[in-house]
């Protein structure tokens, strides 16, 4: 019997779109796609949760629908809200005319919010559904998914309940500026991405900068390990390592040598006080 | 690994998450029942990949890792294929995980026998506080460190009383209201369909009123053992009453305590809590401790806008600068902070500690916390500077008497 959590064959098929996920990444996002969860990536700034949904929407050659959380996100800018401009309208249009109102609640006013535009998918794994930084939201917000998640499904009261025929490939983040609640958790897996290592980080910027040098990848990767060993205000991500060896190439550096260095710490390390501790071990990041 | 069936997958998931819970991670069956559908779906063959289903499908966060690689290991290693799979947990040594376990959470115990008669006990103890305090107030003057077993039994019930910091701030979620000072086209357009589609009331939406976060860090060092329970306590029932709190212990490292705090049962949360705390009455490194909070939680944005309480003595061990150091940084990412004192109760405080001294330039209000009264001063210390003012600025308004004013800010 053939396994349908296929790991290695998603591990090579996110390879091909520019991702590559360790083993523990490939196993959660296999297993959320295979048994229809939701998956709760959380992880330090910058070591690619969101990628991870780009990455699988390429994989699938479905379509992204992300929904970005912030601080007093409701359900109508979330799931689905009225044009009630339009509703107006047509009142009054019906009235001039003396015809009949139209159904208010027909689908030219519903407006389709990220929630509600995931439900729409029209072939299996058609949509990948981001919902980014889930903490920033309010904990009111999180109440409603509970039922979203678990049903794939939501109820519009002038409409009914709307459920999803395939239901959507859904992705959570977090970078834990709070606790999530244990119910929304529960309903997810979950997976912690770490720091990649020395190794991973070298394929990584070897994959994004095929312009890179081997030995100039090697020693970006090594001094940005050292720098996350160091306690930083704020450890670089992967972005920031991208960022790095991206600034060396354009700044025609060959080696990172300390003036190397000096030149550009701005796009890996961004408190001055991460500064001044980076610029005390420039050796070590050197050698 | 076999192929497995459905009802052995659920089996085993089962036995996985009672070996959770016996090390304190709280999976639970609806995380049990996952696994067991990802493990008849998946088939894990190897060990790794077992490990990293049960991880996905169990772990209900990272910082539950270390104790959830330590059941793994002991659940999995007695089983016939234990061999294979002991070594299938990355870059841990086994043996250190375990030693590390043991000393970090002893093997739970039995639930104590009389857990049922708790319930009477405690209507029994209101009883005998309300009795006993009302003629005379015998306890809300005394000092913690003072009272015998019985009296701090009777002092939980007046402290769960006293722990109540709603410190709010207008939320960007709107909510319909009368007097609103925007128009809510939703809920006027939706009136509107009583009176025939003709709009003759409008609605309007005002913001909503929203909790600020609240971040207890509690000194459960060694010189702080006598108020360590009242003031845990505190920060209990102050979890228990709202939501936004969170809470932490520090004596040599800091722990989060939050949802042991937040345990059914206050003798069991405390009970969790010694467990837990293996610093419990060592040294004070209030500067470490401070640097972790910072890094770890208030650099995310834990405090933002919101209040830290810090419940501690000042005692430093160490370097002063780092406390210093420390204080300026979290000042920058809360909103006030709250310094409670037991040493304050002395009428002639001076903040000699070499912390408390360090601490002081960034503490907005200082109060005692040495007694009932003046944990009732903690609510009003936090609440002070909060309610109605713009947020992100900190209001100048009068403190009550019982704090102690900090120096004026550059």
């Amino acid at each position: 019997m053939r396994s349908a959590v296929d790991v290695e064959h998603l591990t090579e098929r996110l390879r091909a779109v520019g991702y590559l996920a360790d083993r523990g990444l490939a196993t959660a996002l296999a297993s959320a796609v295979a048994l229809e969860r939701p998956l709760l990536l959380e992880g330090e700034a910058g070591v690619g949760k969101t990628d991870a949904a780009r990455a699988l929407s390429r994989v699938y050659e479905a379509e992204l629908i992300r929904l970005q959380c912030y601080e007093g996100l409701d359900l109508y800018a979330a799931a689905y809200d009225w044009n009630y401009a339009r509703q107006l309208l047509a009142i009054r249009a019906a009235e001039a005319s003396s015809a009949a109102v139209p159904d208010l609640y027909g689908d030219e006013f519903l407006i389709r919010r990220p929630l509600l535009a995931a439900l729409g998918a029209t072939r299996k794994h058609g949509a990948v559904l981001l919902i980014d930084e889930i903490d920033r939201a309010d904990d009111e917000f999180e109440a409603y998914l509970l039922e979203f998640l678990a049903d794939h499904a939501m109820t519009i009261p002038e409409r009914g309940r709307i459920a999803a025929h395939y239901p959507p490939i859904t992705i959570l983040t977090s970078n834990r500026t709070r606790d999530l609640h244990d119910a929304l958790k529960r309903r997810c897996f979950y997976h912690w991405i770490d720091h990649p290592s020395i190794g991973r980080e070298i394929e990584i910027l070897r994959l994004h900068l095929p312009q890179l040098s081997g030995d100039l990848a090697a020693q970006v990767a090594a001094a940005v390990a050292m720098l996350r060993s160091r306690e930083l205000r704020k450890p670089p991500g992967i972005a920031e390592a991208l960022d790095w060896a991206e600034t060396l190439i354009a700044l025609g550096r060959p080696r990172l040598d300390r003036e190397a260095v000096a030149d550009s710490l701005g796009a890996v390390v961004k408190y001055p006080e991460d500064m001044e501790i980076a610029r005390a071990i420039t050796d070590k990041l050197v050698s | 690994m076999h192929q497995m069936e459905q009802h052995d997958a659920a089996t085993l998931a089962t036995l996985l998450d009672r070996a959770l819970a016996y090390y304190n991670v709280d999976a639970g069956t609806t995380r049990a029942l996952a696994f067991a559908e990802l493990l008849a779906q998946a088939l894990p063959k190897t060990g790794p990949e077992l490990y990293w289903c049960a991880r996905i499908a169990m772990l209900p966060s990272i910082g539950d890792l270390t104790r959830f690689h330590a059941a793994f290991l002991d659940f999995w290693g007695a089983l016939p294929q234990g061999d294979i799979l002991a070594a299938l947990v990355p870059n841990v040594p086994r043996d250190d995980v375990i030693r590390n376990l043991q000393r970090a959470s002893p093997r739970m115990r039995a639930p104590a026998p009389d857990e049922r008669r708790a319930g009477d006990a405690e209507a029994r103890d209101a009883a005998l506080f309300v009795a006993m305090a009302s003629p005379e107030e015998r306890l809300v003057d005394r000092d913690f460190a003072e009272m015998d077993e019985r009296e701090l039994a009777l002092a939980r019930r007046a402290v769960a009383r006293l722990a109540s910091i709603a410190e709010t701030r207008r939320s960007r979620l709107r909510r319909t209201a009368v007097r609103g000072d925007r128009l809510d086209l939703r809920a006027t357009l939706r009136n509107a369909a009583r009176t025939a589609g003709e709009l003759l009331r409008r609605r309007n939406s005002e913001r909503r009123e929203r909790l600020r976060p609240l971040v207890f860090l509690c000194d459960v060092s060694g010189s702080m053992v006598p108020y360590a329970r009242p003031l845990l306590q505190y920060a209990r029932y102050s979890a228990l009453q709202r939501s936004r709190v969170r809470a932490f212990a520090f004596a040599t490292r800091l722990t989060e305590i939050g949802p042991t705090l937040m345990r059914a049962g206050p003798t069991r949360a405390m009970g969790a809590l010694g467990r837990e705390l293996r610093d419990y009455g060592g040294g004070t490194r209030i500067g470490a401790a401070l640097h972790a909070f910072n890094a770890r939680y208030a650099q995310r944005g834990a405090a933002r806008g919101g209040t830290v309480v810090i419940l501690s003595d000042g005692w430093e061990r160490e370097d002063p600068e780092l406390v210093a150091r420390e204080m300026a940084r979290l000042q920058k990412l809360c909103r006030r902070i709250v310094w409670v004192n037991p040493q304050k109760k002395h009428p002639a405080f001076e903040p000699l500690a070499r912390g408390m001294a360090a601490a002081l330039p960034y503490v907005d209000a200082l109060v005692a916390g040495h007694n009932l009264r003046s944990l009732e001063a903690i609510a009003g210390a936090v609440e002070a500077g909060g309610r109605g003012a713009v947020s992100g600025h900190r209001a100048k308004g009068s403190r009550p008497m019982e704090t102690f004013e900090r120096k004026p800010r550059r």
